[in-house]
């Protein structure tokens, strides 16, 4: 198993590697004539009116990527930068992003969560699109994420681009409710030796060694290897769950300037884990992937970017089912600027995935044809036309995509933002996005073998969503706000149909709901002082499901929404004196009604100890205020797990 | 939500009657401006400069990032009654008098010999090369979550007895040599 997935590394590395040797004369002789003149909407002469603090507040761009200050994008995005991770004490990618208050985070157990924007959470969330440097990381078994095996070292993590609402026109189907895009550290930027480590009571251990080298004038690369291992999580009466787990990975990145105008990145993981169950044996999980780009600036007005990435992983839940999945993905992008006011962005995709399922003695679902292989293409184009340059601008596009469920789909989206001073945009937008069947809608049979109670509806078709977004945001010295608020219209919503009426099982999946949700997400970051920082976040949500006409789901959207009406967030770090840091971060959650979670409020808390630029000590606090929690699952599951206060140290140094 | 749009209008009321210069610009472009804006923050040794008219030099030495943009910042501009030039130099030898000097990640990534020979000249070295600072270079750029941060090594600029106005080293992070 193990020696399968190295060569299959190797041999996509060694493609790579090949494919970047042979187009490098191609671009490194043009690159020098050209320059490095992206499009630059700022003349020198108004950056020099700049004051020097003005100028290192500036988001700027090296090569091809469209900058934009965050106070103009036309969206309800919210930004986790690498100091808000580190303030918070965070210990996993999946803890990180409740820093986000535009996202519903719940921990369901010790490896499992559940993570949704805008309604829809559950287990198998599946109208969230994450990607990690480029990398969808969506399983097509559920369309949702395995976020026990997202375990992104949080010290290389630059930042995590979180948003919320639909993001189908650029990024493509399952973007219904949201896309999260973890973007790591150029390897420029994690240069020399970190040793770090730690352990406590949830937390029970935890290493990494990371090192970071040029390999010659224009070549930075770095190594890592880690681990860690992770305590149990409680039964409501507060016996231990037996459901501790430790992962070991390890993985590289290497950035080429390979000239002012071209870049390209080399990067790749592989882990292994295994998670304990109560009962069936230990879970493993083990995989690993390699994802290639490149970008060139081609001109002033035009860039390109290539990107394609190898990913594998292996699942085996004893008792439940395995899988091994293999994902092939290449994409291009290409943008250009045409005449005055046109910022034209297309690209084309394909991604091609070969899952094959394992049905064992004792599984009690099966995904039938256990094996199949399966192909998207997907084509976008986006216009961002400029009415009144930088102060009225109007953004239209639509993706285009095949998918052997459905055929062609298509999720065209219409923006408008109008700044009518420097520091704040208001914005509006229209599109439609959809949710795409996945394996489970079509394909899932319970029991394992026949008769079946349930099954996958052969008809099963994309969900669909219709949304309508109006938001704010300002941005003005050390004062940040934004307000987004959203209706959302959905149609063909998952639901589980009698096959006999009244006869209640078999079962069979159909889109037999349709629903609404609305709500607003409002953010206000402020700087005190220079040393003290505080955010705060609260986000009001209600979501409405209900059965079609003929349809017998009388769930009301139970099966597929489990969400809080209200949650609060608010993150508070603050600079002492004696290179000491205090942080803390309070959330309150309200009650998920259909599952009666009752509400909750709890707090992390850090200290930080800074004696020299190359040592880091930390003491971290997770969920201070009880014993323990529940966040996630119905009160009767026999899942249902709470979650417990935890203490842990760490010291992290660099040299 | 009838709370949520008054506040929305009144924010955007307030946004309305407020104006300032933001936007979006290339790195080296930003890079440049602040090249351009150093020599305001910077006050040399009288007997480095020749005459009050003498042209004030920035010059770059190996491969050139700014392509024309740093030629077009300077262009027209004075500090005093001193023209801004712009030089370009492929070898350490070439350089005769210059106040600021940009030296190319392709040469700065070995800085100890470049550094060595500069030493104790009244001239601004500048670099984004990794550890530029600790290593004995003055002024290092240092990109951060798509920011421009700068590292100052007051102690290398006092040895050439430049002296860096407070109001740029207060903006900055000051790093000490590591004694390489």
């Amino acid at each position: 198993m193990a020696g399968m997935r190295t060569v299959a590394a190797a041999t996509w590395m060694v493609f790579t590697l090949g494919l970047m040797c042979l187009v490098r004369p191609g671009f490194a002789q043009q690159a020098d004539s050209t320059g490095q003149r992206p499009d630059t909407s700022l003349s020198a002469e108004a950056l020099k009116k700049l004051s020097i603090e003005q100028l290192m507040n500036l988001q700027v761009t090296s090569v091809s990527k469209r900058p934009e200050r965050l106070s103009q994008t036309a969206s309800a995005i919210q930004v986790i930068t690498q100091e808000d991770i580190r303030r918070s004490g965070a210990s996993s990618l999946a803890e990180a992003l409740r820093l986000a208050a535009n996202l519903q985070v719940a921990q369901i157990d010790s490896r499992q969560w559940a993570i949704s924007a805008r309604g829809f959470n559950g287990t198998t969330a599946n109208k969230l699109l994450v990607l990690i440097d480029g990398r969808t990381v969506y399983t097509p078994l559920f369309s949702g994420v395995f976020w026990d095996v997202q375990e992104v070292p949080l010290q290389d993590i630059d930042r995590i681009e979180v948003i919320s609402g639909p993001g189908a026109t650029l990024w493509g189907a399952n973007a219904v409710n949201g896309v999260i895009n973890v973007i790591t550290k150029d390897a420029k930027d994690t240069q020399g030796l970190l040793l770090s480590g730690g352990g406590g009571t949830e937390q029970h251990g935890f290493g990494t060694v990371r090192y970071g080298a040029p390999l010659g004038s224009n070549v930075r690369a770095r190594i890592y290897g880690r681990g860690f291992d992770r305590d149990a999580t409680a039964l409501p009466g507060g016996q231990d769950a037996a459901d501790d787990w430790h992962l070991e990975q390890g993985g590289f990145r290497m950035d080429w300037d390979a000239s002012s105008a071209s870049r390209v990145t080399l990067q790749g993981d592989l882990y292994d884990g295994r998670i304990a169950q109560d009962s069936g044996g230990d879970i493993g999980v083990s995989g690993g992937h390699v994802v290639a780009k490149w970008s060139r600036t081609l001109s002033e007005r035009s860039s390109l970017a290539a990107h394609l990435y190898y990913d594998r992983t292996h699942r085996d839940i004893p008792g439940v089912f395995g899988e091994d999945l293999d994902t092939y993905d290449v994409d291009l992008q290409h943008s250009a600027r045409l005449g005055a006011r046109h910022d034209v962005v297309w690209g084309l995709g394909y991604r091609n995935i070969n899952d094959r399922t394992v049905i064992g003695a004792d599984s009690t679902v099966a995904f039938l044809p256990t094996q199949v292989a399966r192909e998207w293409f997907t084509g976008f184009v986006q216009d961002e036309i400029a009415l009144v340059p930088n102060r009225v601008h109007v953004t239209v596009g639509t993706k285009v995509e095949h998918n052997d469920y459905t055929g062609f789909e298509i999720q065209p989206s219409g923006r408008v933002s109008w700044r009518p001073g420097s520091s704040g945009t208001l914005w509006m937008a229209v599109s439609r996005a959809l949710r795409t069947p996945s394996r489970i809608d079509r394909e899932l049979f319970a029991p394992a073998k026949p008769p079946y109670f349930l099954a996958g509806g052969p008809d099963f078709h994309s969900e669909e969503e219709l949304a309508y977004e109006l938001g704010y945001r300002y941005q003005r010295g050390t004062l940040g706000l934004s307000v987004a608020t959203f209706y959302s219209r959905y149609h063909g919503l998952r639901s589980v149909e009698q096959v006999n009426p009244p006869a209640p099982v078999p079962l069979v999946i159909a889109n037999g709901q349709a629903g609404e949700s609305y709500g607003a997400e409002v953010t206000a970051e402020y700087w005190l002082t220079n040393r003290w920082r505080v955010h705060a976040g609260y986000t009001e949500l209600r979501v409405h499901v209900w059965p079609n006409p003929g349809s017998t789901d009388m769930s009301r959207g139970s099966g597929e929404s489990q969400v809080p009406d209200r949650q609060f967030l608010l993150q508070s770090w603050v600079d002492l004196p004696a290179h000491l840091g205090l942080a803390a971060w309070f959330r309150a959650i309200d009650d998920i009604n259909n599952q009666l979670v009752p509400a909750y409020a709890e707090l992390n808390a850090t200290l930080t100890w800074r004696p020299t630029s190359h040592l880091d000590l930390s003491l971290v606090g997770q969920n201070l205020l009880h014993g323990q929690h529940r966040e996630f699952g119905a009160s009767s599951s026999p899942t249902r797990r709470d979650i417990q206060r935890g203490v842990y140290g760490a010291v992290a140094w660099h040299f | 939500m009838a709370l949520l749009r008054v506040t929305t209008a009144l924010l955007l009321v307030c946004a309305a009657r407020l104006g300032a210069q933001t936007g979006k610009a290339s790195e080296a472009q930003v890079k440049a401006v602040f090249l351009f804006n150093f020599a305001q923050f910077v006050d040399w040794p009288a007997d480095a400069v020749p005459d009050s008219q003498a042209p004030l030099v920035i010059g770059i030495l190996g491969g050139d990032p700014f392509g024309d943009l740093l030629d077009a910042t300077v262009r027209g501009e004075h500090r005093g009654a001193r023209p801004f030039v712009v030089h370009r130099y492929q070898r350490l030898e070439d350089i005769t008098r210059c106040d600021i000097l940009f030296i190319s990640r392709s040469v700065a990534d070995q800085p100890d010999e470049v550094l060595t020979r500069l030493k104790n000249r009244p001239i601004l070295t500048v670099s984004d090369a990794d550890q530029f600072a600790e290593r004995g270079g003055m002024i290092r750029f240092v990109t951060d979550r798509s920011r421009i941060r700068l590292q100052i090594n007051q102690e290398a600029a006092e040895a050439a007895h430049l002296t860096i106005s407070s109001k740029l080293l207060r903006v900055a992070e000051v790093v000490t040599p590591t004694g390489r």
